[in-house]
C-alpha cells in the first residue's frame, strides 16, 4: 500500500528529472512519452494503493461505519526544532487514494492528449518536463501526510501552474496571466501559512490530527478555518480571488484541461474535506465557504453567458462547478463535493479537450462567433462534446446528474433559511449551466459551417486529430457518461461509504429521500429549461449576446468589474506609491549618495596627491621631520 | 676611564649624522646620496658603540655589527641601481627620477 503511494508520487518526479537531464539528447517524442509513461506508472501506483486499502478488513469500533486508522509512511524526519518535528510523510487513506486516482488517471490521459496537441512546438521538452512536474506537485499535495507537506505541494502546484500558463512566454498576455495567477495563489498560500502558525502555536505540531486538539479558543478555530478557506478560495478561483482563472486560459489547452479544470483548481475542495474537523469546529466559517461557493456559482454562470472565447466559457463554467463543490463541502456533505470533483474531472477535461480539438483544427482560433458549424466537419468531436455538455448540465444518465443533485439536496437537508438560499442558488445555477453550455453548443457545433470554418479547417492526418488526442477524448467521453453511475444517492452510495472513514458527511447534511427526489427533479427541469431557452435564442435566431438590458450585458462583459476594482484598489495605489518613492527617495537619496561619494573622493584626492612630488628629497625630509617629531615628543614627555 | 667623555662621542655621532642627512637632502648626485647614507649609518654605529662602552653592555656592539652587515647589503643594492641606471644611459641626478610623482 505504502509502496504504491511512493511509486505514485515519485514516478512523475522521475519523469521530470529524466527529461530535464537528457535535454536535447533525446528526441521530442521521447520526452513526451517519458512524461506520459511516468503519469501512467503513477496511476498504477495509485491503483495499487487503492486495492490494498480496499482489501483491508474493516474494523467496526463504535459504529456501523468502517473505521480504519490512516496509514502514514515516513521516509525521514525532514525538519526538527525542539519538540516540533515534521517528517517527509505520506498519508494513504480513502480520501487521498481517490485524489491520487483522479490526478494520475485523468492527468495521464491529458498528458497523452498533449502529445498530439503540442506536436511541432519548438519547446515541447520543456512543456513535458513542466507537466510531469505539475503531476508530481499535485500528488504531493494530496498525499502529504502533514500540513507542511500539504503546503509544499500547494506551493509547488502554484509554481508549475505559473510555468505552464506562461509556457508561451513570447506572448505578453500569457506572461501577464501567469503573474496574475501566481500572485493570487501566493495570497492564498500566505493565509494558509498564517493558519498553520496558529496551529503550531497551540499544538506544537502540524499533523492532521492536531485539529482535534481541545485547547483552541473559538477565535483561534475561526482564524485557522478562515486562513484555510483563503487558501482554498485562491486555489479554486472562488470569489473574491477568482479573477486569475479566466486569464489562465492563455496557456496551452491541455494545461487548461489538467490544471484549470480537472486537478489543481479542485484542490480547495480537497483541502476543506481534508481539514474538515477544524471547519466543523468553526461552523460559521464553513457556512461562509458554502456561501462563497453559492455566490461564485451564480456569478460565474452569469459571466459565462456573454463570453466569446470558447476556453473562457469553459473556464467560467469550471468556476461555477467548483462553486457547487464548495457548497457541498461547506454544508458538510464532503463526499458529495468530492464526488462532483470526480465527475467534474471527467467531463470538464473532456470539454476542454474537445474544444482543444476544434481549436487545433482551426489553427488556434478560439472565438466562438467564427466557429459556427464545425460539428459537420468533426463529428467525433461534436458527439464527445455533447456528452460532456450533457454531463455538465446534469441530464440523466450522464455523470453530472448524479453528483450535482446530491449537493443541492444536501443544502436542502440543512433545513435552515440559508440552506434554502443555497438550494435556490443551486437550482438557478443548474438553469444557468444549461443556458451557457448549450449557448456554446448551438453557436459552435450544429448547422452549416461558416465561411471562416470552411477556409481555415484542416485535418491533421486521417482522423480529426492524431490518435494520441482522440484516444483520451474517447476514454473521457465514456467516463463522463458512465462515471456517475458509481453512486445514485440515496439508493446506491458506495462512494460516500468509501469516503466515510476519512470525511464523514455531517448528519445535518444528509437529505431525506423526498428531498433527494424533488431536488433531482428541480435541477433536471432547470437544466432542461436552460437548454430550451438556449435553443430558442441561439439555435433559431443565431443571436450572439444576451438579449435585453445593455447595462447588465456590459456588467457581465466586464465580469462584474472585479478586475477594474482590483486595479483601482491594489494596482493603481501600488504604482503611485512606487512612483512617489522613486521621485522622493530613490533619486534624491539613493542615487545621489553614490554620485556624492565618488565626487568627494575625487576632490580630496586631487588635493592630497600634491604631497607626492616624486622628488626623493621630499620623502626624506618627511622622514627626517617625522623622526625629529618623535624624538621631540619623547623629550617633551620626559 | 680612558679617553674623552662619552658625551663627546655622541656629539661627534650627531654631527656626522647631521652632515649625512643634509647630504641626502641637498645633493643631487646618486653616488653622493649613497655616501651620505653611509655616513648616517656610521654615525649611528658610533653612538651605539659609545653607549655600549658607557653602560658596559655588549649588546650595542652586536648591534653595530648587524648595522654594518645591513649597510653592506644596502650599498650593494644602491650601487647596483647606480650601475643599472648608468647602463641605460639615464641621468644620475635623483631629481630627474621622479616617476612616483602624484
Amino acid at each position: 500500500m505504502t509502496g504504491g503511494s511512493w511509486l505514485c508520487l515519485l514516478a512523475p518526479l522521475g519523469g521530470t528529472i529524466v527529461i530535464t537531464l537528457c535535454g536535447t539528447r533525446i528526441p521530442r517524442v521521447a520526452a513526451a512519452w517519458i512524461a506520459t509513461t511516468s503519469c501512467f506508472v503513477a496511476f498504477g501506483g495509485a491503483v495499487w494503493a487503492f486495492l490494498a486499502l480496499r482489501g483491508e478488513r474493516c474494523v467496526h469500533l463504535h459504529s456501523l461505519v468502517c473505521t480504519q486508522p490512516p496509514h502514514l509512511t515516513t521516509a525521514w524526519t525532514w525538519l526538527q526544532s525542539g519538540t516540533f518535528h515534521v517528517g517527509l510523510t505520506l498519508l494513504v487513506d480513502q480520501l487521498s487514494t481517490v485524489m491520487m486516482l483522479i490526478v494520475s488517471g485523468v492527468g495521464g490521459l491529458i498528458v497523452l492528449y498533449s502529445i498530439g496537441y503540442m506536436e511541432g512546438d519548438p519547446e515541447e521538452r520543456r512543456y513535458f518536463a513542466y507537466i510531469a512536474f505539475f503531476v508530481f506537485s499535485m500528488l504531493l499535495l494530496v498525499e502529504g501526510g502533514n500540513l507542511l507537506l500539504l503546503l509544499v505541494g500547494w506551493g509547488l502546484v502554484g509554481l508549475s501552474s505559473y510555468l505552464l500558463i506562461g509556457f508561451w512566454h513570447e506572448r505578453p498576455s500569457a506572461v501577464q496571466a501567469a503573474k496574475k495567477a501566481f500572485v493570487m495563489n501566493a495570497f492564498g498560500d500566505a493565509t494558509m501559512a498564517l493558519a498553520f502558525f496558529i496551529v503550531i502555536a497551540h499544538t506544537h505540531s502540524l499533523s492532521f490530527g492536531s485539529f482535534g486538539y481541545a485547547g483552541f479558543s473559538q477565535t483561534a478555530r475561526d482564524l485557522i478555518a478562515l486562513g484555510l478557506l483563503g487558501g482554498a478560495a485562491a486555489k479554486s478561483a472562488q470569489i473574491p480571488l477568482q479573477t486569475w482563472l479566466p486569464d489562465a486560459m492563455e496557456g496551452p489547452t491541455p494545461v487548461s484541461a489538467l490544471i484549470h479544470a480537472a486537478t489543481m483548481v479542485t484542490a480547495g475542495v480537497y483541502l476543506i474535506a481534508r481539514t474538515h474537523p477544524i471547519f466543523e469546529q468553526a461552523r460559521t466559517i464553513e457556512l461562509i465557504a458554502a456561501g462563497t461557493g453559492a455566490l461564485t456559482l451564480l456569478v460565474a454562470g452569469l459571466i459565462a453567458l456573454v463570453q466569446v472565447d470558447i476556453k473562457r466559457v469553459i473556464a467560467y463554467s469550471t468556476m461555477s462547478q467548483i462553486g457547487y463543490m464548495f457548497l457541498g463541502a461547506g454544508v458538510g456533505a464532503y463526499a458529495n463535493g468530492m464526488f462532483h470533483l470526480l465527475t467534474h474531472a471527467f467531463f470538464k477535461a473532456l470539454l476542454f479537450m474537445t474544444a482543444g480539438l476544434a481549436i487545433h483544427a482551426l489553427g488556434g482560433e478560439q472565438d466562438i462567433r467564427k466557429m459556427r458549424g464545425i460539428g459537420r466537419l468533426m463529428p467525433f468531436t461534436k458527439w464527445c462534446f455533447l456528452a460532456g455538455a450533457l454531463a455538465l448540465v446534469g441530464i440523466p444518465p450522464f455523470s453530472g446528474f448524479f453528483s450535482k443533485d446530491s449537493i443541492v439536496a444536501s443544502a436542502a437537508a440543512l433545513g435552515t433559511w440559508y440552506g434554502w438560499i443555497f438550494w435556490v442558488c443551486g437550482i438557478v445555477g443548474a438553469f444557468l449551466t444549461g443556458l451557457y453550455t448549450f449557448r456554446l453548443w448551438f453557436l459552435v457545433f450544429p448547422g452549416e459551417p461558416s465561411p471562416f470554418v470552411r477556409e481555415h479547417h484542416h485535418r491533421h492526418g486521417r482522423w480529426e486529430g492524431s490518435l494520441t488526442m482522440l484516444v483520451p477524448v474517447g476514454v473521457l467521453a465514456v467516463l463522463a457518461t458512465v462515471g456517475g453511475w458509481l453512486q445514485w444517492s440515496p439508493r446506491w452510495t458506495p462512494f460516500t461509504d468509501w469516503l466515510a472513514p476519512a470525511a464523514r458527511t455531517l448528519p445535518a447534511a444528509v437529505p431525506t429521500n423526498t428531498q433527494e427526489y424533488y431536488t433531482s427533479a428541480a435541477t433536471v427541469i432547470a437544466g432542461l429549461v436552460g437548454i430550451v431557452i438556449a435553443w430558442a435564442i441561439y439555435a433559431e435566431r443565431r443571436r450572439l449576446a444576451v438579449p435585453g438590458a445593455p447595462f447588465w450585458r456590459r456588467t457581465l462583459e466586464e465580469k462584474f468589474y472585479f478586475d477594474l476594482l482590483y486595479d483601482r484598489i491594489f494596482y493603481t495605489p501600488a504604482v503611485w506609491i512606487s512612483g512617489a518613492l522613486r521621485r522622493e527617495f530613490e533619486e534624491p537619496v539613493v542615487l545621489q549618495t553614490g554620485t556624492d561619494l565618488g565626487e568627494t573622493t575625487l576632490a580630496t584626492g586631487s588635493v592630497v596627491r600634491r604631497i607626492q612630488t616624486g622628488f626623493l628629497r621630499t620623502y626624506v625630509l618627511f622622514l627626517a621631520a617625522g623622526a625629529a617629531g618623535v624624538v621631540l615628543a619623547f623629550l617633551i614627555a620626559k | 676611564m680612558l679617553g674623552p667623555d662619552t658625551a663627546w662621542y655622541l656629539a661627534v655621532a650627531a654631527v656626522l649624522f647631521g652632515i649625512g642627512a643634509l647630504g641626502v637632502l641637498i645633493r643631487r648626485n646618486t653616488l653622493v646620496v649613497l655616501l651620505s647614507l653611509e655616513l648616517m649609518l656610521n654615525a649611528g654605529n658610533l653612538a651605539l658603540i659609545a653607549l655600549s662602552r658607557h653602560f658596559h653592555n655588549g649588546a650595542g656592539q652586536i648591534f653595530a655589527l648587524s648595522v654594518m652587515a645591513v649597510a653592506a647589503s644596502e650599498v650593494c643594492v644602491g650601487l647596483g641601481l647606480v650601475v643599472a641606471l648608468n647602463r641605460r644611459r639615464l641621468s644620475l641626478d635623483v631629481d630627474s627620477l621622479s616617476e612616483l610623482r602624484g
